[in-house]
């Protein structure tokens, strides 16, 4: 009973203290963020001076990666609640960029808090989901960048083969391209092996197939059954081989790459499945005998890729 | 298939026609769609990719006798990657903008389907000689494929030729998107079919 | 157990051999790809200063180049420049200063660098490593090409990239001394051919040449289509027979000198991407290069630009 109390109390007391640090907090500003093309809006913990708030000296905003060149303010605007601040610039704001606002000298209810600073970014998690949304629609593997098109047209004859085809594919890649980003980013970059990375990648997609293939067949035999045959024509897929590169490429992080992988994979069953519908209605339709087969799919997959492009250039974050 | 009786030009000319890469076996179709927006593009490739068949087709048929049966796929694999590896290097010191251009499908080669099959069908029965005759057939066969593809798109999209203002005008910028890719090849396709039946109901007839 | 080990063998012979081969590969190709990769930007930049197979360069052009650091220490940023300059001895060599957020003058030091070795990214930052504060931390920025015929400045060359409508554009702008574009080259793009891929071309990319200053500060994308009379003048300009008599071309010149950029045909964003891209390297580089002059002026720095 008593070691009850003690702990209770301990926890309170740990509660207090982060209760007392939390009030405390060093920044003043709770959020900030870009609104329309030359806004700013800063957010404050508590209402601030209006007198302070409305001098646009107080303020200075730059480009993060350009600390020496402050951009023009044009305006200051308190909101009536006195917390919400919009600081308006002269020229659109290049919201690709990280911004930097300083707030000199905050003054709220007459209590000076000193200058504080606060970086203004686009939610970070818009942008993963643009990745994910780039690299399944917008910049679908199979219709814009015509990658994997052997497997694709291989097997998308009936809608059953083509879903399993894409479920396991999306397995495969986004296990081999973690995989890979790991080794690129923590083996081959640091040593300066990366002339090396086309034998690598290949090697670790090659190792994951075989990984999955033995895993599946011993845990669920089921699945292995009605998967097993597509895990062979993954490794001949150059998807899987083409996003591990591309990852190497471009610098994304552990997370952005998770998402280019899974968009990748979901573009490629999102492909398989749309393609497979119209086939297996080909069957029925009346096609000129030269036209038979692999022909007609290819102008099928043609009209699927014009249709595609009306996705280039949707931003959705 | 028991090691082959044919010529060797009769292989070269296989690779170009009978058994053309992308128009007949339907393989490799990635870079016939995705890079064959030039002649000169679709030709680079097509020397990326000869180069990377025969020196595989021979090194396989070299060591034929030594691989292992279990590990045959693994050291095809190895033998592409090395070979892609040398020639994306290459290219990229000797030939920068050529090579950006062609982006991420020198590197790709190594997953063309077309030089693994050409290892497992030919080069793991036959003689040095005749694999490399036979890999020569192949990566002319892609050549010749890509570079009809890219001379039909490169006049009929941009009115030039290999750079050359032929035309003068731009017909249809639709040939130099992406789709007209899937279009042109799948009426090639169609195309080769058609002439071959043609030449059998001929050949049927005469005899 | 016999076989598993002949297996083994087999495939790290293999594995070897391959990485024998491409070891040497890239021994060989390593420093050809260098050189030839220095060749590109330097035919680009003389390209863009104007000179060419028909006219070559002047024999006392000199380009040098300036690089722009961020300099991190504790939690105050300073901006660092490494320049070629006339050093205490007498000789040229490269100096490094530093310069406060304002703009004023903190700090130099001497460096032991060559010309050639301030071209490699290492050597500088080997170099940088002996002058620094201990704590210190200098983030390579950009990097300027200053044109100069004598001791008289021709041109900036700024190397830069921005995001296109794909993924990043690599491009090099041409300035003269008073901040007019002399011209734009665009070295690296993954636009879609046919449609964003015509930035490359010489009738959207010569649209820029001429603008000056403070129209560029302003300068927008327009969608009407080009002017025929426009386009012909964009597509012959550095040509030696472009079919335009001088009146004609000075006429054309005229009247479209204050022209916004027309945008590619279904390439709206593209054309944006660059004009504004050109736009925010341009003006960026105008304020440096104005504070950089006032503080090697008050720091007495002798640069040989």
């Amino acid at each position: 009973m008593k070691h009850d109390v003690k702990a209770f109390w301990m926890l309170m007391l740990i509660i207090a203290t982060l209760w007392i640090g939390g009030c405390e907090a060093p920044n003043f500003i709770k959020a900030a963020q870009f609104e329309e093309t030359d806004r700013i809006v800063l957010t404050f913990a508590g209402p601030v001076d209006p007198a302070w708030a409305e001098d646009p000296s107080h303020f200075t905003v730059n480009e993060k990666p350009d600390p020496d060149i402050l951009l023009d303010i044009a305006s200051v605007r308190l909101s009536p609640d006195r917390s919400r601040l919009t600081l308006t610039l002269v020229d659109p704001i290049n919201q690709d960029q990280p911004h930097q606002v300083v707030a000199k000298e905050i003054v709220s209810e007459g209590r000076n808090l000193g200058t504080q600073s606060v970086t203004v970014s686009k939610p970070y998690f818009g942008y993963l989901v643009s990745i994910l949304i780039g690299a399944l629609l917008i910049q679908n593997f199979v219709f814009s960048k015509y990658l994997g098109l052997c497997v694709f047209f291989g097997t998308s004859q009936k809608k059953s083969t083509a879903v399993g085809m894409g479920i396991t594919f999306t397995f495969v890649i986004v296990f081999a391209s973690l995989m890979s980003w790991f080794l690129y980013q923590f083996v081959l970059k640091p040593y300066r092996l990366d002339y090396l990375q086309i034998i690598v990648f290949i090697g670790l997609v090659s190792l994951t197939v075989q990984a999955v293939d033995t895993v599946l067949r011993k845990i669920n035999p089921a699945l292995f059954k009605a998967f097993g045959v597509y895990l062979v024509l993954v490794i001949a897929n150059c998807i899987v081989i083409a996003v591990p590169l591309i990852l190497a490429d471009n610098e994304y992080n552990m997370i952005e790459s998770l998402m280019l992988a899974l968009g990748a994979g979901l573009g490629f069953l999102l492909a398989l499945f749309l393609m497979s519908s119209v086939r297996e209605r080909l069957d029925f339709a009346n096609v000129p005998t030269s036209y038979r087969g692999l022909p007609i799919a290819f102008i099928v997959a043609g009209l699927f890729a014009l249709s595609f492009m009306g996705f280039s250039g949707m931003s959705i974050f | 298939m028991a090691a082959t009786t044919k010529t060797n030009m009769q292989l070269v000319v296989n690779g170009l026609l009978n058994e053309n890469p992308i128009f007949r076996l339907a393989l490799s179709m990635c870079p016939a769609v995705g890079i064959s927006t030039t002649v000169a593009n679709g030709l680079l490739l097509g020397v990326a990719v000869l180069f990377v068949q025969v020196f595989s087709s021979c090194t396989i048929a070299l060591i034929k006798d030594h691989i292992h049966p279990r590990i045959r796929i693994p050291t095809y694999t190895l033998t592409i990657a090395t070979w892609v590896t040398v020639i994306d290097l290459v290219l990229a010191a000797y030939l920068p903008v050529a090579y950006k251009a062609m982006g991420i499908f020198v590197r790709l080669i190594v997953a063309f389907a077309i030089i693994t099959m050409r290892l497992e069908v030919f080069a793991c029965r036959n003689t040095v000689a005749a694999s490399f005759w036979d890999g020569v057939g192949m990566g002319f066969g892609f050549m010749f494929g890509m570079a009809t593809l890219g001379a039909v798109r490169e006049v009929m999209g941009m009115g030039t030729l290999l750079g050359y203002d032929v035309l003068g005008f731009r017909p249809m910028l639709f040939f130099v998107l992406p789709a007209a890719g899937f279009f042109l090849v799948g009426f090639m396709m169609a195309m080769f079919n058609y002439v071959e039946t043609l030449y059998n109901r001929r050949a049927k007839r005469g005899s | 157990m016999k076989e598993i080990i002949r297996i083994t063998i087999a495939l790290t012979l293999s594995c070897l051999l391959a990485g024998l081969v491409i070891g040497t590969t890239f021994i060989f190709t390593a420093k050809a790809k260098q050189h030839n990769e220095h060749l590109n930007v330097q035919q680009t930049m003389l390209g863009l200063l104007g000179y060419g197979p028909q006219r070559p360069a002047a024999p006392e052009l000199q380009l040098h180049q300036v690089h722009r650091y961020i300099v991190k220490h504790n939690e105050t940023m300073r901006m660092g420049y490494m320049l070629p300059a006339r050093c205490s001895g007498g000789g040229p060599g490269y100096v490094w200063v530093e310069l406060d957020l304002k703009g004023d003058f903190l700090d130099r030091h001497e460096l032991a660098l060559t010309p050639e070795a301030a071209l490699s990214a290492d050597d500088r930052k080997k170099a940088l490593a002996g002058i620094l504060d201990p704590g210190a931390e200098a983030d390579f920025a950009d990097t300027m090409i200053i044109a100069c015929l004598g001791d008289r400045r021709t041109a900036y060359l700024l190397p830069g990239e921005f995001p296109g409508f794909k993924t990043f554009i690599k491009a090099m702008v041409a300035l003269d001394a008073d901040f007019q574009l002399l011209g734009l080259e665009v070295i690296e793009h993954e636009e879609d051919p046919g449609l964003g891929g015509e930035i490359t071309q010489d009738y959207f990319k010569n649209q820029f040449v001429g603008k000056t200053f403070e129209k560029l500060k302003h300068l927008t994308v327009i969608k009407e289509p080009l002017p025929a009379d426009y386009e012909h003048y964009l597509k012959s300009m550095g040509l030696r027979n472009s079919g335009l008599s001088e009146s004609e071309t000075a006429d054309i010149r005229q009247r479209y000198k204050d022209q916004d950029i027309h945008a590619l045909t279904g390439a709206t964003i593209s054309s944006a991407a660059v004009t504004n891209g050109v736009k925010a390297m341009v003006k960026k580089f105008a304020y440096r290069i104005q504070v950089l002059d006032q503080a090697l002026a008050d720091g007495d720095v002798k640069v040989l630009f």
